[in-house]
Order: structure tokens, then C-alpha cells, then sequence
């Protein structure tokens, strides 16, 4: 690093600028030496733009190491792979050797592909498993870099990752925010205002580039969810369970880096062509979409891998390293909600890649696996897809009610009601959660006999989700009930999760849903059943351990603002949603009838976004102002009992000096003379935190 | 590491008897596809061959679900990896269980056009590899580095032939090698080899045997990865490897197991 003043984040961005405008150059020469015409707003500059912006900006905030060495990996892999099949097509004299994106489809894929392995190599995540292949041995651990310079690069450590996971998160979740902000504001109003028909950006006409963003929205904020997810497991549980660290801390790097080229080549079909889908990437239409769609396959399936090696991680060290007396039911509920997500995630996974890949084969080969043309068979696609991709609301909001269920009896000072069926519900949700994914198909021409099933096992679905309910409502009764910024989110989202749970069973009718489906209803269902039960315990998690990672906390009174600000936005967004919807709103277009009458609901409701949207903004300056401007909070400022705050914040290297051994119940809040932990006898290095508070003071 | 010369005799006996049972069983399957094509029989004797490969071969019982924080013994942490291992391979058995429902759901009871005899022929030969890959792994316990080269060695050239096999001859890369190889097994002359573009049976036949020779792929750079610093004089103590990548290839061949009957012995041919 240079010895200037300037704080690195400004080069950063200096050089994203002069990043950008070189490869909006090269990419407009290009595209000018190949089609012969200049185009301004075109794909290909903005692709070029695109990679070299943001590995200017990290080669500017970093150096040449770590992340910046992947991403330059990553674009000279993906030009090297694409210039690769373009030379064979030349060489085998194909009538297309270059594409309308400049190269080729093929071409694209490949280097894509390409580019993706190139950064895991060029990242540094591989290097210690190739000298393990060649006889080589490497320490246990790597010394991680001082402050924050650690973060962007290769860490082993499980709460460096946990946090580059939730960044990452955060980041993508102000992206697909963004996102969802453009097409709202077109919402606002019946015809179309700005994303017109003469609207020409990326390749996309107006409505087009809604159908992009409408999209992206939804993957990319699903693949910010799963991070987020990964996020907090990784941060906590090896916390919770008194390990040192992740059963295999260089996997979980490894799980963590492959998301980053996943997260370039999302945003790398915004630019090429885009795709008009949705998420669900339904053939035959995706069959046919520009090259965009194979970059989102691609950056699905590269992602898909983050989350099913972090999942084998989480299962293999609650089994194999929880601390002395840490009995199945003794284990922190939160340890329950992930590994019953864990399950999910390191399974049905697999069946979102295979349906997205073969889509992708069905493109570049030729394959007929869902063209009914060759005897293909379109909804076979739906089954596979779907067969993850229900599941994965569940690997979305289990760790979500997990960390409801967590902090809970901490701010009501009461023990949790239930720990037993608590737990249980958890794999219970998990495991119905496997026979229920054809109630996305009722009007899709399946086989009808396979409709009545399906809507039974998603009606069960409610009974363990009930369960959880039961348990919250019983440990707040009666409570001495504390409302710090964490408790509010945890209040929040379980009264958004209700509605979104309630809103639920109807869909899963077979009557109802010929009618729901596809409209403004299932959306406002969507929304509200991700806000409960992941986006609110997520920030509530943030707010939470934020002490624990920093040593400071985030300011209470700008997480009550983001708090009050956020929650009657988004129950009048969400009631807005299901009035338009009920009343017959498509979803997933660009633009819908003023003879409706829609127009005042859907202006009410893009106002209530934008509330949503600044909170959030207010949210994020807290966060990054609290890093070193908080309180400082080294303590066990929540009275907590879990094992993680018995020890001082920041969390020291290795996690605990004196290994702890578990002697009563996790969540005896308010009783005398119980204990959940006991360090060991010779004491803590640190004596000015005593390893375990005396009974009394829980009261 | 002493051991029980006792035990590793037994350790290989084993091995031989369960190559018999699966030899045995792989032509019992062959001949009640082409006699009486009982499709639940070919199910419970594929079933039998993967339980008997996943019990024996791939010694399922060695799985160790204790916890012991913090304790940084070779053998602990063996054992942290062995579920690991498992953890992944149950993940990865969910791709293949998603091409079988695929191969269901598109061909039924019908199966693509293909020469049963050199179907026969490749699984042969990967179970042959199976056999000599659990005898590798018995001698490296029994401490005979050479013998553990010897086999691991012949693994490697099997599954590379296996390999060969697959992409040359039945995806027809190389026209002439395939149509001389067909002919020997008594292919008669003139039919339309499978493309990817041809009908949904050629596609659910690619994307199957591929993803499948891609793990065979893997499975191959792992074992050359062992033989490799077997041969430098490793794993004298910590054995954990080569135990991996005998699980792993034991696995590839369990998924042939179910692969081999749905491609080339269940249902009828369409033409």
C-alpha cells in the first residue's frame, strides 16, 4: 500500500472510474471491429466496463493479492476460454464464429467457465490443496493479515469468512434493493413512464429491461439471502458449539470464494442481453433468451456449490466438535435450525444445478431434454427445479426462526417454551419441506392426480411452522420483555412471518391457487414470508453480534429509526401487494391496465419501497460508522447465557482460551442457580469477564 | 504400524469373495434383461450389488459420529474427514438420483438403442477396477507399498479404459475405432450411432454417461495423485487418502451400478 493519506476506498474508486471508461473503450472498439457499427449503450462495452471497473476498484483499495488477483484471473480466464472456442469455430470454418455480443454463445459459456476456476486459483483458495496433491505439507493455520485488510483475501478463519459472507450479502442485497427500486418506480403508475418501448440499453428495450431486473431481483437477492445465511452460521456456530473452528476451514474459504465469481457472472447477464424469465428460468422460453440466461445458469450453479460445501461443513462440526456435555438436547436452538437447513441445502441443491445445466446443454448442444420438438419433456424441468428450489424458502427462513427462536428468552428473560419441539420442528420443516415442491405446478399441466398429494404435504408444512409460533408466544408471556434494536427486529419478524404464514394455506389449495397463482398475491405471500422469517432475524443477527465481531455497537437510536421506518413500509407494501393481487394483477410485468384501478395502490405502494430502500441506507451507514465509531460494548451487553458472550468482544483468534464444558440447559433464563456453561476450573486468561455470571443476575 | 496379518489376510479374502458375489450378480442381471426382463428383479439386484460395493468396498461402518472438541489427533481428524467425504457423496448421489428421474420421467420403460455385450464389457471393466482398487487400499494398511502401487496402477489403466471406452466407442468421437470395436462385439453394420441431438434418448444418454465420466475423470486424477506420492514414500501412518480416493472410486462404480441397468437392460429399444 502507498504511504498517501488518501484513504484506499477513494483510490478504489478513482480507479473504477478509469477502469470502467478502459473497458467501455476496448469493448466499443471491439464491438465496432466486429459488427462494424458504434454502439453506445450496447452489451459488450458494458461488459468490458463492467469486469475492469471492479477489479480496478479492488486493485485499488487492496493491490495485486487476493480477491484483485482473482477477478484479473477471472477476466483473462473468460477472454482466454471465449477467444479459445472462437479459434475452433474459425479453424472448424463455423458460420458463426463471432456472436452478436461479440462472442459466440459457446464462447461466452466456455470463458465464463473458464473464468470462473481461474479466480478460485487466482484467489489463493486452491493453493494449499495443490501442494497437499503434490506431497507438500501446508501448516494447520495461515496467519491472517492485521485489521481490515484480511478481509479481501483468502482467510481460514471461520469468523473472517462469516463476516466476508455477510458483506458479500449486504452488498448484493443493495444491488438486487437497487434493482427492485427502478422497476417499482415504473410500477407507479399504469403505462409505461421511462422503461419504454424506444428505451435501448444493454441490448433490451424498455420492457425488456424490466423483465432483466424483475429477474435479477429475484436471484440475486436469493443468492444474498443464501450468503447471508452462510454468514451467520459461519460466524456462530462454531461459537455456540465451543470449536475452534470450521471441521474444514479450508473449504469453507474455498465455499465462500466460489460465490464471488458467481456474484460477476449475475451481473454479467445484466449486461449481455439480460434474460426475461424470472428466476425460475422456465423452458422453452429460456431456452431461447440471450447469452445473458447462460451467465445466470452459470453463476446459479457456481453459487449452488457455495452453499452445498458450507452446508457439509456445518453438519460435519456440530457432530464432530461440540464442546464436552453438548448433548443433542442441549444444543443451541440455532445449531438445530442449521442443521436442519444444512440438510437441505447439501442435498436438493444438486437438483437446481442438474435442472439449470441441462438447460444449458439443452442450448449449446442441442440436446432435447425439455423440447417437445424431440420428444422433450418441458415440465420435467419444473419437477427438478422445483424440488430445490421449494426447499430453498426453508434454507432460507429456518436459520431466520432459528435465530427468532435464539434470542427469544434472551429479552424476555424467560426460559424458551418447548426446547424439545422447537428443535424438532426445525428437521420436521426440513423434511416435509422435501414432499412439497409440485404445489408451484397446479396450473402447469402436470398430472392431476399428483395435485391432492401435494397439497396435503403443504398444509403440514403449517403444523411445525405452528409449533414455532406456539413456543414464541409462550416465552414472551409473562416475560420482563426488553426492546433493545435486536428484540424489536425479532418482534417484527414474527409478527411479518405470521402474515406471510397465514397467507400461505390458501395458495397451497388447489381451488384457490388456479386462481392466485401468477398474481400480485403470491408476490406479497413471498415477500412476507422472506422479511419474517429471514430478512428481519438477519438484521436482527447483525444487531445482535455486532458487539461480538467489533467490540462496539451499532447506534440504538439509528436501529430504531431503521426499525420503525422499515416495518409499516413494508406491511403497507406487502397489503398493497395482495390487494392488486386478489383483484387479478399479473405479476412479472412491465406494465398493467389503468381501467384496473391500480394505480393508487401501486403508487402507495413504490412510496413504501423508497421508505424501505432509505431505512436500509440508514441501516448501512450505521453499520459502517459503528465499525469504528460505536460504543464501545466488550461485555456481555445482552445478559446473555450462550458461551459466546461469557468470553470479551471482539471474539479473541482461536475462539475460547479455556475450552467450556456444558452443565444445564441452554435457555433457563430468570432461574436460580442454573447454569449453561462452566469454563474450565483454572479460570479465564480473562479474569475482568468471569467466565460465568452468578444465577442472580439474570433477574 | 503393526498389524494383524491375520486381520489383512481376511481383509483380502474379503475383497475376492465380494468380487465373486458382484461378478455373479452382474451376470445374473444380464441374463434376466435379455431372457425374461423383469424390471423389479433388475431393481433389487442392483440394489444388492450397490449394498454389498457400499457395506464391503466402501466400508460404510468405519463412519464415526462422536464429538471431540479441539482434539487434533490424525485419527480424529481422519474420521472429521470421512464424514465429510460422506457428506459429499450423499450430495453428489442427489445429481445422479435427479439424471435417473430424468432418464424415468423421458424414456419410461424404453431404453436407448445400444450393444448390450459391450455394455456388459465396460462394467466389466469398472468392476474389475473396483476390485483392484479395494486391493490396493488392503495392502497400504497391510504396509506393502509395492502392492499398493501394483494395484492402484492397474485401477488406473481399468478406469481409463473405462473412460476410452465410454467417450470413444459409444459416443462415437472416433468413428473408426468405434465401428471396429462395435463389430467385434457383434454390432451388425450400418446402424445409426446415438447423437446428443437425437431424440430424447440420445440426451438423457450423454448427459448420463457423461456426468458420469466426469466423475470417473475425477476419480482418475485422484488416484494418479495417490499412486504419485505413494510412490514418494507417503502414507506409512496417515492412510486417510488413499482410503478417500478408494471411497470415491467405489462410489463411481455404485452409480454405474444403477446407471448400467436404466441405460442398457431396462425396457424396450426405440428405434
Amino acid at each position: 500500500m502507498s504511504m498517501s493519506k488518501t484513504h484506499p476506498v477513494w483510490t478504489g474508486l478513482l480507479l473504477l472510474v478509469i477502469g470502467g471508461a478502459i473497458g467501455y473503450g476496448i469493448g466499443l472498439g471491439l464491438d465496432l471491429l466486429i459488427s462494424g457499427a458504434l454502439n453506445f449503450n450496447g452489451s459488450v462495452s458494458a461488459a468490458f466496463a463492467l469486469l475492469l471497473a471492479v477489479t480496478f476498484f479492488f486493485f485499488g483499495v487492496y493491490g495485486y493479492r487476493g480477491i484483485t488477483r482473482g477477478l484479473v484471473f477471472q477476466v483473462i480466464g473468460t477472454l482466454l476460454g471465449a477467444l479459445f472456442v472462437t479459434g475452433i469455430r474459425a479453424l472448424v470454418g463455423s458460420d458463426t464464429i463471432f456472436g452478436s455480443f461479440l462472442f459466440s454463445e459457446p464462447a461466452w459459456v466456455f470463458g465464463a467457465f473458464v473464468g470462473d476456476v481461474s479466480f478460485v486459483f487466482g484467489v489463493g483458495v486452491m493453493s494449499d490443496w495443490m501442494k497437499w496433491a503434490r506431497g507438500i505439507d501446508t501448516p494447520e493455520h495461515h496467519e491472517d493479515e492485521p485489521g481490515w485488510e484480511k478481509y479481501f483475501g483468502v482467510s481460514l478463519d471461520h469468523k473472517v469468512i462469516g463476516i466476508q459472507y455477510t458483506v458479500t450479502a449486504l452488498v448484493l442485497i443493495a444491488i438486487g434493493g437497487t434493482f427492485a427500486m427502478i422497476f417499482r418506480t415504473e410500477l407507479a403508475q399504469s403505462q409505461l413512464q421511462f422503461l419504454t418501448t424506444t428505451f435501448k440499453l444493454f441490448n433490451q428495450t424498455g420492457p425488456q429491461f424490466y423483465n432483466t431486473l424483475m429477474s435479477l431481483h429475484g436471484i440475486i437477492m436469493i443468492i444474498s439471502i443464501l450468503l447471508g445465511v452462510s454468514g451467520i452460521m459461519n460466524y456462530v456456530v462454531p461459537l455456540l458449539v465451543g470449536a475452534h473452528d470450521m471441521a474444514f476451514p479450508r473449504l469453507n474459504a474455498f465455499a465462500y470464494w466460489v460465490a464471488v465469481p458467481a456474484s460477476v457472472l449475475m451481473l454479467l447477464s445484466l449486461v449481455l442481453g439480460g434474460f426475461d424469465t424470472g428466476w425460475t428460468g422456465y423452458p422453452p422460453l429460456s431456452a431461447r433468451a440471450p447469452v445473458g440466461m447462460q451467465m445466470f445458469f452459470l453463476g446459479v450453479f457456481t453459487a449452488g456449490w457455495s452453499s452445498i460445501l458450507g452446508s457439509a461443513n456445518v453438519i460435519a462440526t456440530v457432530i464432530r466438535m461440540r464442546a464436552k456435555g453438548m448433548t443433542a438436547m442441549r444444543l443451541p436452538i440455532f445449531v438445530w435450525a442449521s442443521i436442519a437447513t444444512s440438510i437441505i441445502a447439501l442435498t436438493a441443491t444438486q437438483l437446481i444445478g442438474l435442472s439449470f445445466q441441462l438447460v444449458m446443454f439443452q442450448r449449446l448442444f442441442g440436446m432435447g431434454f425439455f423440447d417437445a420438438a424431440k420428444g422433450g419433456n418441458p415440465v420435467l424441468f419444473q419437477h427438478l427445479f422445483w424440488f430445490y428450489s421449494h426447499p430453498a424458502v426453508y434454507v432460507f427462513v429456518l436459520p431466520g426462526l432459528g435465530v427468532i427462536s435464539e434470542l427469544l428468552p434472551v429479552f424476555a428473560r424467560k426460559p424458551l417454551f418447548g426446547y424439545r419441539w422447537i428443535a424438532m420442528s426445525s428437521l420436521g420443516i426440513a423434511l416435509v419441506g422435501f414432499t412439497v415442491w409440485a404445489h408451484h405446478m397446479f396450473t402447469s399441466g402436470m398430472n392431476e392426480y399428483l395435485r391432492v398429494p401435494f397439497m396435503y404435504s403443504t398444509l403440514l408444512v403449517a403444523v411445525p411452522t405452528g409449533v414455532k409460533f406456539f413456543s414464541w408466544v409462550a416465552t414472551l408471556w409473562g416475560g420482563k420483555i426488553e426492546t433493545p434494536t435486536p428484540m424489536l427486529f425479532v418482534l417484527g419478524a414474527i409478527i411479518v412471518f405470521l402474515l406471510g404464514g397465514i397467507t400461505g394455506p390458501p395458495n397451497a389449495a388447489i381451488a384457490l391457487d388456479l386462481h392466485l397463482h401468477d398474481t400480485y398475491w403470491v408476490v406479497g405471500h413471498f415477500h412476507d414470508t422472506i422479511f419474517g422469517g429471514f430478512i428481519f432475524p438477519f438484521f436482527a443477527a447483525i444487531y445482535y453480534w455486532f458487539p461480538k465481531a467489533t467490540g462496539r455497537r451499532m447506534n440504538e437510536f439509528w436501529g430504531k429509526v431503521h426499525f420503525w421506518m422499515m416495518t409499516p413500509s413494508f406491511l403497507v407494501l406487502t397489503f398493497g401487494m395482495m390487494r392488486v393481487g386478489l383483484l387479478g394483477m399479473r405479476r412479472r410485468i412491465a406494465d398493467y391496465d389503468p381501467a384496473l384501478g391500480f394505480d393508487t395502490t401501486h403508487l402507495i405502494m413504490t412510496i413504501a419501497g423508497f421508505l424501505i430502500f432509505f431505512s436500509v441506507l440508514i441501516f448501512f451507514i450505521n453499520l459502517f460508522h459503528s465499525i469504528s465509531h460505536g460504543e464501545k460494548a466488550e461485555g456481555n451487553i445482552w445478559n446473555s447465557r450462550s458461551p459466546e458472550w461469557q468470553v470479551p468482544s471482539p471474539m479473541p483468534v482461536h475462539n475460547y482460551d479455556v475450552p467450556f464444558v456444558v452443565v444445564g440447559e441452554p435457555y433457563d433464563y430468570g432461574l436460580a442457580d442454573s447454569k449453561y456453561v462452566e469454563f474450565s476450573p483454572n479460570g479465564s486468561k480473562h479474569p475482568e469477564f468471569p467466565p460465568v455470571r452468578e444465577a442472580g443476575k439474570y433477574h | 504400524m503393526v498389524h494383524n496379518t491375520q486381520e489383512n489376510k481376511t481383509l483380502l479374502g474379503q475383497g475376492v469373495l465380494i468380487f465373486i458375489y458382484l461378478a455373479v450378480l452382474t451376470g445374473l442381471e444380464f441374463f434376466i434383461a435379455i431372457s425374461f426382463q423383469s424390471v423389479p428383479l433388475l431393481i433389487v439386484v442392483a440394489l444388492v450389488k450397490a449394498a454389498l460395493v457400499v457395506y464391503y468396498y466402501m466400508h460404510v461402518y468405519k463412519l464415526n459420529l462422536e464429538a471431540e472438541v479441539d482434539d487434533e489427533a490424525y485419527d480424529y481428524k481422519a474420521g472429521t474427514n470421512r464424514l465429510g467425504l460422506w457428506l459429499f457423496l450423499i450430495s453428489d448421489s442427489f445429481v445422479f438420483a435427479g439424471l435417473m428421474a430424468m432418464r424415468v420421467n423421458l424414456l419410461g420403460l424404453t431404453r436407448p438403442q445400444l450393444n448390450q455385450f459391450l455394455g456388459l464389457g465396460v462394467t466389466a471393466v469398472l468392476l474389475i477396477s473396483s476390485f483392484f482398487m479395494n486391493r490396493g487400499e488392503a495392502l497400504m494398511h497391510n504396509g506393502d507399498r509395492q502392492g499398493f502401487l501394483r494395484n492402484t496402477a492397474i485401477t488406473f489403466l481399468l478406469g481409463l479404459g473405462f473412460l476410452l471406452g465410454v467417450v470413444i466407442i459409444e459416443w462415437h468421437t472416433i468413428p473408426a475405432i468405434a465401428e471396429t470395436v462395435l463389430h467385434l462385439f457383434g454390432e451388425p453394420a450400418g446402424v445409426e450411432p446415438l447423437k446428443p441431438t437425437s431424440g430424447v434418448a440420445g440426451a438423457a444418454f450423454f448427459m448420463m454417461t457423461g456426468m458420469h465420466a466426469f466423475h470417473v475423470l475425477s476419480g482418475l486424477i485422484l488416484l494418479g495423485i495417490v499412486w504419485n506420492n505413494g510412490r514418494k514414500g507417503f502414507y506409512d501412518e496417515k492412510q486417510y487418502p488413499v482410503e478417500a480416493v478408494a471411497v470415491y472410486w467405489h462410489f463411481v462404480d455404485v452409480v454405474w451400478i444403477f446407471f448400467y441397468p436404466a441405460l442398457y437392460l431396462i425396457g424396450t429399444v426405440i428405434k
